[in-house]
């Protein structure tokens, strides 16, 4: 592998780890894509590699949380149990899938999903402005072209 | 299907806390089938369900949730391994960043207003899921 894709990929890790940090995201669903259409990575291949960072990085948060006794085990345990399972199987199915096929189920997730990012900004931006008597300016200069 | 027995068995010995392990089977079932088989987390699915379903605050859901995307991630890699879809290298440079990015990036990004964020990614989204259709 090239410096400059080693060093675009540890950009694109930076971006999303912010991005997850602050809006309670994974990874996956920015990983897969990124590594799809901005590296030209087979679709198995991108979603092979997503599991790969996301493990790492749940045990690493996993700690801490614990430590933080956020971890309710007497529930995270039955859900990992059958998580095993329906994973087995997920991923049984997707061996079995073509590239292609995958790709699109794929993009109906993320159409999905941008639904519902959308409906939470908007969301967000409503409790702000029916809440606010003052400062309602200010967060709407701040709005995305 | 002596498995799927395994994972019921908790249910017989606990029966107070027969709910929580049934709903908390359901969820964990549909959320790492979606992570095998789209190579996600599956968080999307358990933190919600964790909430709205069994009544764990933000922070328990957020915590719960990455315990069990341990286990249901782990299991999922090892079949795509096993086809050798798996590229270490590239995973271990997202790795690299993504600690960075957390741990820095999360602090400089706080300062942009939350439905600004989350606009952004749903556009980011939307553009991504047309994009991976064509």
């Amino acid at each position: 592998m090239a410096l400059s894709t080693f060093v675009a990929l540890v950009a694109l890790g930076f971006l999303t780890g912010a991005l997850a940090a602050s809006l309670g995201i994974g990874g996956g669903v920015v990983f897969v894509p990124a590594l799809v259409v901005l590296f030209a990575f087979d679709q198995h291949v991108a979603q092979g590699t997503s599991l790969a960072v996301i493990l790492p990085t749940a045990v690493v948060s996993t700690v801490a949380h614990h430590k933080g006794e956020r971890v309710v085990w007497r529930i995270a345990v039955p859900l990992a149990v059958a998580g095993i399972l329906g994973a087995l199987g997920g991923a049984a199915l997707a061996r079995q899938l073509d590239a292609a096929v995958l790709r699109r189920l794929f993009s109906i997730l993320l159409l999905v999903l941008a639904l519902r990012m959308f409906f939470r900004a908007k969301h967000v931006y409503d409790r702000r402005h029916s809440a606010a008597d003052g400062g309602v300016d200010d967060a709407r200069s701040e709005e995305p072209a | 299907m002596t498995r799927t027995r395994c994972a019921f068995a908790p249910v017989v010995v606990y029966v107070p806390l027969m709910r929580a392990y049934v709903e908390g089977a359901a969820l964990g079932a549909v959320a790492g089938f979606l992570a095998g088989l789209f190579g996600i987390g599956g968080g999307v699915i358990i933190v919600p369900g964790l909430v709205l379903w069994l009544r764990l605050t933000q922070y328990e859901a957020s915590g719960t949730a990455v315990a069990t995307i341990v286990a249901s991630s782990a299991a999922a890699l090892v079949l795509f391994a096993a086809d050798g879809k798996v590229d270490w290298f590239a995973a271990f440079a997202l790795f690299v960043g993504s600690g960075a990015g957390a741990w820095i990036g999360g602090r400089l990004i706080e300062r942009i207003p939350e439905h600004v964020l989350a606009g952004g990614f749903a556009l980011v989204l939307l553009i991504a899921g047309v994009r991976l259709w064509l």
